[in-house]
């Protein structure tokens, strides 16, 4: 069943469960910024951009805060049941999985400020940026998911996240290579590859989003199953 | 709006130009004239209740004695006794009660209880009701033709007793079906829950909570039935009885006898008015502490009604 | 009858193998779980076709529901939707009165029998199913009496005997200590939980196969509600029970299934999880979540 927000009887519950509907939304919206403003930042060597990021920080975590707080209202108030209770369920894990790639775009923005002092390669950080766009699209993908409760749009978001890994994997290839060729380039792939691996988490958070989505609209758990499976539980049930 | 007399919750006048003050103090106008006249009119009920009783009192208290209990009726009204006229009272209210109460139990259960509701018991209801209503004399002629003449009962202490039986019937009828009414569904929701039939529910359960309102009933039916002069008239009392019936208890073998249903007899109420028609004023003292007796088995009875509806309702609350 | 195989019974819960974490894992999992895993579900009894009239009014329409035994069977619903009246068909409380009328099956199992049948006479029904009600009616006798009265009905007399039944009854209804010294009391002088526990109590002595409950704590403090649906949860493994109530809460707390009727017919039937989180037809979901209306 999927949820239908309104028509309770009671409109104060309509408008508390529209709420943190919203506030997830704008929250996501807020980490979706972070994350484009830290690679832009390490892709252009631009410290001071980093730097605002990693300041702006503070106000992602304190969006989980205040919605964690309004989720437990309604549950105390409300014992919401069926697709309310999956709602707010889904709301919980969310914020949790966006509140982690925030830090994971305040650590990209620390590397760009430590990249942004020293030399700057060839082909500036391409790779990396391409990576972090694509991941930005699958992170925008799921927020839009999340916002239309649509399962099967969660679904082909999920599945990017198989090429994610895979673009993760010849990043670091290469930056072995890289550091095998010229050892005095290690600091600097280094901190490359540590953005790369917290672009590659930011991906598996923004899959685990998706399984909430599908939870949301198909009242089926999907966590730690295969994508095979995934699509099984969706579409034998739809 | 400083007003000291008022004392607690401190009101200003005009509230959405209703003065609140002023319509709170007409309605109490009214109230108080409200208590002044039921106040009058329960005063007058008391005092004119109050004066037949202190008249009675002043004629009859004087000749309120032991021989007065044991004498026989008699020519001289210093002789003039109530005997039979108590015993006769005492004996006609056994028969009635034996007779009535059963009968009026069992009929006010079967139609609460078994009785389909269709039209048959709707019209056994409607009659019931006027049944109540019909002059006692009536219920005189009646039995004058059928128990008297038809049965062959006579004039007789069992005539009498059946007679204000039939009377007091649809009294008795009618409190049992209150008492067994008011009685909650749940309770017998219950007893029919546990596997009990209606037998076993009416046994166990109706019968025991409705009992004080039976008693209560059957109470207040004899004390009616014991002022009842017209029928016994009708169907022979005499006035004039100089001896007692057998004795119910005998000294020899089988120690109860039946005897006693068939006397003549005679009892208060009629004793009291064919002491009123004499002419001599002695006998009208005579009748007033007759009429004191009277009254006084009637305020027994009552209270009796009262004191058994009090104790049953503190095992019952529903 | 392999209840596994019917519609509306969904898979026991057993964790699957591609959820289940590590074996080591899944063992302590195993042991935090204290409820002992529950045997698979047998049938008590079998609606068929149920319709019922009231008169010329019908109250039920083609109800079909299984009743588990040794479960909690919950019926929920708006007011009028018929589940008191299906409640009642189960004890044949509907015979005490006149104009009413029932059509299709209840089969009770082991016996195979339709209790229905007007060849089945409602007094034995009501010998082995029993029932509590919405108030506490407890009789205006001695707490003793009260439980005793099931038994005497039953034509036990002994004085040992009845004091044993009343004793494993109070027991039952986890009411003996507060009650064993003052046996011969008045049952009203119990405080509302206790004397609905005396009410259990007096419905259990009879060893019923099925305890019908009618919305037990809708006249109850939320102490003695908690009371009694903890009794619930321990009367279920001795008793088939079937509940209706109208706290929803209280149907997802204390009931394996839950059934949800409208207007005279049964909707969705389910397991309890399964409907409070996930239901099927909309009408549930719209009356679980308050959006009836």
């Amino acid at each position: 069943m999927k949820p239908n927000i309104h028509t309770h009887i009671s409109r104060r519950y309509n408008a508390e469960l529209e709420d943190i509907r919203n506030r997830v939304l704008v929250m996501g919206g807020l980490v979706e910024q972070q994350l484009v403003d830290a690679i832009t930042a390490l892709a252009d060597g631009d410290a001071q951009l980093a730097e605002l990021t990693m300041n702006n920080d503070y106000k992602v975590n304190s969006m989980e805060v205040a919605i964690d707080e309004e989720c437990n209202q309604i549950i105390v108030r409300r014992q919401p049941a069926a697709s309310d209770l999956r709602l707010v369920m889904a709301v919980i894990k969310t914020i949790t999985d966006l509140e982690r790639i925030g830090d994971e775009a305040e650590k990209i923005a620390r590397m760009a400020m430590h990249l942004a002092d020293m030399e700057r390669p060839k082909n500036s950080y391409l790779e990396i940026q391409a990576l972090g766009i694509h991941v930005r699209q699958m992170v925008h993908d799921a927020l839009d998911a999340f916002a239309r409760m649509d399962s099967e749009a969660a679904m082909l978001v999920a599945k990017e996240d198989v090429q994610v890994d895979r673009e993760y994997e010849s990043i670091m290839r290469q930056s072995i290579t890289y550091m095998m060729e010229d050892p005095r380039t290690i600091t600097r792939v280094l901190d490359v590859i540590w953005s790369a691996r917290a672009l590659e988490r930011i991906g598996d958070h923004a899959r685990n989003i998706c399984e909430y989505v599908i939870y949301l609209d198909k009242g089926k758990d999907v966590r730690h199953i295969s994508l095979e499976q995934m699509e099984k539980e969706i579409y034998g049930l739809s | 709006m400083d007003d000291a007399t008022t004392g607690g919750l401190r009101l200003s006048g005009k509230k959405g130009g209703v003065d609140v003050k002023a319509v709170i103090a007409r309605q109490k106008t009214w109230d108080a004239m409200f208590v002044v006249l039921g106040l009058m009119a329960m005063l007058i009920a008391l005092v004119t209740l109050a004066a037949l009783i202190i008249n009675l009192a002043i004629d009859g208290v004087p000749r309120l004695s032991w021989h007065f209990f044991t004498n026989f009726p008699s020519r001289f009204a210093e002789k003039a006794g109530i005997l039979s006229a108590w015993v006769g009272t005492t004996l006609v209210m056994l028969v009635t009660a034996v007779s009535a109460v059963p009968m009026g139990v069992a009929a006010g259960i079967y139609l609460e209880e078994y009785a389909p509701k269709n039209w048959v018991t709707d019209i056994i209801e409607i009659n019931i009701a006027n049944l109540a209503g019909v002059p006692s004399i009536v219920y005189g002629l009646m039995a004058l033709g059928l128990f008297v003449y038809q049965l062959g009962f006579g004039q007789s202490i069992l005539t009498a007793g059946l007679t204000l039986a039939l009377l007091i019937l649809p009294i008795v009828i009618i409190s049992t079906r209150e008492a067994v009414r008011s009685i909650p569904s749940t309770i017998r929701e219950a007893s029919y829950a546990l596997g009990a039939t209606p037998w076993q529910t009416v046994k166990d359960h109706v019968l025991p909570y409705s009992l004080g309102g039976i008693l209560t009933g059957m109470i207040i039916a004899l004390s009616r039935a014991i002022g009842e002069t017209a029928p016994l008239i009708a169907i022979g009392a005499l006035t004039f009885i100089a001896f007692l019936p057998e004795a119910p208890i005998t000294t020899e073998p089988p120690f109860v006898s039946f005897e006693w249903l068939t006397a003549p007899y005679t009892v208060m109420p009629i004793q009291m008015f064919n002491w009123t028609s004499r002419p001599q004023a002695e006998f009208h003292f005579n009748a007033a502490a007759a009429g004191l007796v009277l009254m006084a088995m009637v305020l027994v009875m009552n209270g009796l009604a009262i004191y058994i509806r009090y104790r049953f309702r503190k095992r019952i609350k529903w | 009858m392999d209840l596994q195989m019917r519609k509306g019974f969904s898979k026991p819960l057993i964790l699957t193998s591609e959820h289940s974490p590590t074996k080591q894992n899944k063992k302590t999992l195993d042991t935090i779980d204290n409820m002992s895993p529950q045997t698979p579900p047998v049938m008590k009894a079998q609606v068929k076709n149920l319709n019922f009239y009231y008169g010329d009014v019908q109250a039920l329409k083609n109800v079909n529901l299984d009743i588990a035994e040794r479960r909690v069977t919950a019926l929920i619903g708006p007011s009028g939707c018929g589940k008191t009246t299906y409640l009642r068909c189960f004890n044949r409380m509907h015979d005490l009165y006149p104009g009413n009328r029932y059509e299709g099956e209840i089969m009770l199992f082991p016996d195979n029998e339709n209790i229905l049948s007007p060849k089945v006479d409602p007094i034995e029904v009501r010998m082995r199913i029993s029932m509590v009600f919405q108030k506490p009616n407890p009789f205006p006798k001695s707490i003793y009496e009260n439980v005793a009265y099931g038994l005497r009905v039953r034509g036990i007399r002994k004085r040992r005997e009845l004091d044993d039944k009343v004793e494993q009854a109070l027991k039952g209804a986890a009411l003996w200590d507060e009650v064993k010294d003052r046996l011969h009391n008045l049952a009203f002088t119990l405080s509302g939980g206790q004397q609905q526990r005396l009410c259990i109590a007096r419905a259990l002595a009879t060893d019923p196969e099925i305890l019908l409950f009618d919305e037990p704590t809708s006249a109850l403090d939320p102490i003695a509600t908690a009371r009694i649906e903890e009794l619930i949860a321990e009367l279920k493994e001795h008793v088939t029970i079937i509940i209706v109530t109208h706290n929803m809460q209280q149907a997802a707390r204390v009931s394996d299934y839950t059934a949800f009727m409208y207007l005279g017919e049964m909707v969705e039937f389910g397991d309890t999880d399964a409907i409070f989180t996930n239901p099927r037809k909309q009408q549930t979901e719209d009356y679980i979540t308050g959006r009836y209306g």
